[in-house]
């Protein structure tokens, strides 16, 4: 039996005036434009890309739909867009500029139907929830509103319910983790990806190839999404992806 | 003079990178909402876009008139659900699909899904000439299950199913080759000079 390869995946965060917030890239056209940076990411070798609009206002909105479409004419690998989608016209928008998948954070815990018929309308395989999840004991809590909000929501089972509504994927970050530069949280990524028979997409942590080997050795994580990493030109994709090879990891 | 391609458009989804690798293969492209439009043109092509049932309201009026024209060997290109439509019916939905390639849509039997991810396809067919990694990007819940010998490539996901088939003038790929990088770009090109050699 084949399974998949895994995938890499460079996370660009788009703000309000339609560039990639703090990147220093060297040998590259265009520095922060993200149609750019993402072919670049694809000559790489990245398998997929996401655009994180961390803006979240209307202004940023209609540039981040306008810097998508001009993404998609010339990125020939999938693009996921997400932050700040309130519902299924924010996500049709998204997919007719030019996203092949959507992330929903926010709206999906406040009104888990959308997550349904989003999943009814283009298909689960656009749909992926984004979880942003933090540690509190023993378990794991929801956070909503760009991490600012707690909820009273348990993380493994948020997983669990939001596949149950119809989600293709959960983009899994760990908020412990994240801007630490130390690591996955590999304790929960292996807890999500082992409860759940939908894809997910480890995040936050990221800082050295080894965090990428470390995330697929031990756990069942699809996909590993990074920035910084990739951003400040210490690794290429190409670099990673070797690496990953000689240790034995099936990659692209 | 190069193919002109009609792009159906079904309201909803990402058809710019398909229509710009489309382009840049050197075909002509039109994106066509009017679903008539596609009996007058010289190639199709239906986009990986969408849910099955939702994909198939704007077609299901002129379903015979497709079929026919099918069927008269217009070069035509579906690519995931926009192969999928081209079977009689889908386990997704309950609206029927084309019906242009006998056989059942089937929700594919797996541990993990979607299929989300790059895999590779075993097939021999002329539209791999030149492609250099056989991996391609899939994003999938189900898969055709044809009644008929049109399989002319296969993928292996928990277990085999057909990722390529033919039947006349009309290629179907589970796979997106609009987003399957130098890999994809590769089959597009071989496929609009397919189409240019059908006219």
């Amino acid at each position: 039996m084949r399974l998949l390869t895994k995938r890499i995946i460079p996370c660009l965060d788009v703000v309000e005036e339609g560039v990639v917030k703090g990147v220093k890239f060297k040998n590259l056209r265009g520095v922060g434009y993200p149609p750019d940076m993402a072919a670049e990411y694809e000559r790489q070798g990245a398998d997929e890309i996401v655009f994180l609009d961390i803006s979240a206002s209307v202004k940023g909105r209609k540039t981040l739909l306008d810097i998508v479409k001009k993404t998609a004419e010339k990125l020939f690998v999938p693009l996921t867009v997400g932050g700040g989608i309130r519902g299924k016209e924010d996500m049709r928008d998204a997919l007719t500029a030019g996203a092949d998948k959507v992330s929903i954070n926010t709206v999906a815990v406040q009104h888990p139907e959308t997550i349904t018929a989003c999943a009814e309308d283009f298909g689960r395989q656009c749909v992926v929830v984004a979880i942003d999840a933090k540690r509190e004991g023993g378990s794991w809590v929801v956070y909503t509103h760009g991490g600012r909000r707690r909820t009273s929501v348990d993380a493994i089972e948020w997983a669990v319910r939001a596949q149950a509504l119809g989600a293709g994927e959960i983009l899994l970050t760990s908020m412990d983790a994240d801007g630490t530069q130390d690591g996955y949280d590999i304790e929960l990524t292996a807890k999500v990806a082992d409860t759940v028979n939908i894809p997910v997409i480890a995040s936050g942590g990221c800082g050295r190839p080894e965090h990428i080997l470390e995330v697929f050795e031990r756990t069942n994580a699809d996909a590993a999404l990074a920035a910084s990493i990739f951003h400040y030109g210490q690794h290429t994709v190409a670099e990673v992806k070797g690496y990953l090879k000689e240790n034995g990891v099936e990659v692209r | 003079m190069p193919v002109s391609i009609a792009l159906a458009d079904y309201g909803v989804g990402n058809l710019h990178s398909i229509r710009k690798a489309l382009e840049n293969c050197g075909a002509r492209v039109a994106v066509v909402e009017d679903m008539g439009a596609l009996l007058e043109a010289e190639c199709i092509v239906f986009p990986g876009v969408g849910a099955f049932s939702k994909t198939m309201e704007k077609l299901l009026p002129i379903r015979e008139d497709i079929v026919s024209r099918l069927a008269d060997g217009v070069p035509c290109l579906g690519i995931c659900i926009g192969m999928q439509i081209m079977f009689d019916r889908s386990e997704e939905g309950s609206s029927p699909g084309l019906g242009f390639l006998e056989g059942d849509v089937v929700r594919l039997k797996a541990k993990k899904i979607p299929h989300m991810g790059w895999n590779t396809v075993e097939t021999a067919d002329g539209l791999f000439e030149g492609v250099e990694s056989k991996h391609f990007y899939f994003a999938h819940s189900y898969c055709g299950d044809p009644a008929e010998d049109i399989v002319i490539g296969r993928t292996d996901y928990y277990s085999e199913f057909a990722s390529l088939v033919k039947k006349g003038n009309t290629y179907g790929t589970q796979f997106h080759p609009e987003k399957s990088s130098f890999s994809g770009m590769k089959f597009l090109a071989n496929f609009v000079a397919f189409a240019e050699e059908c006219l």
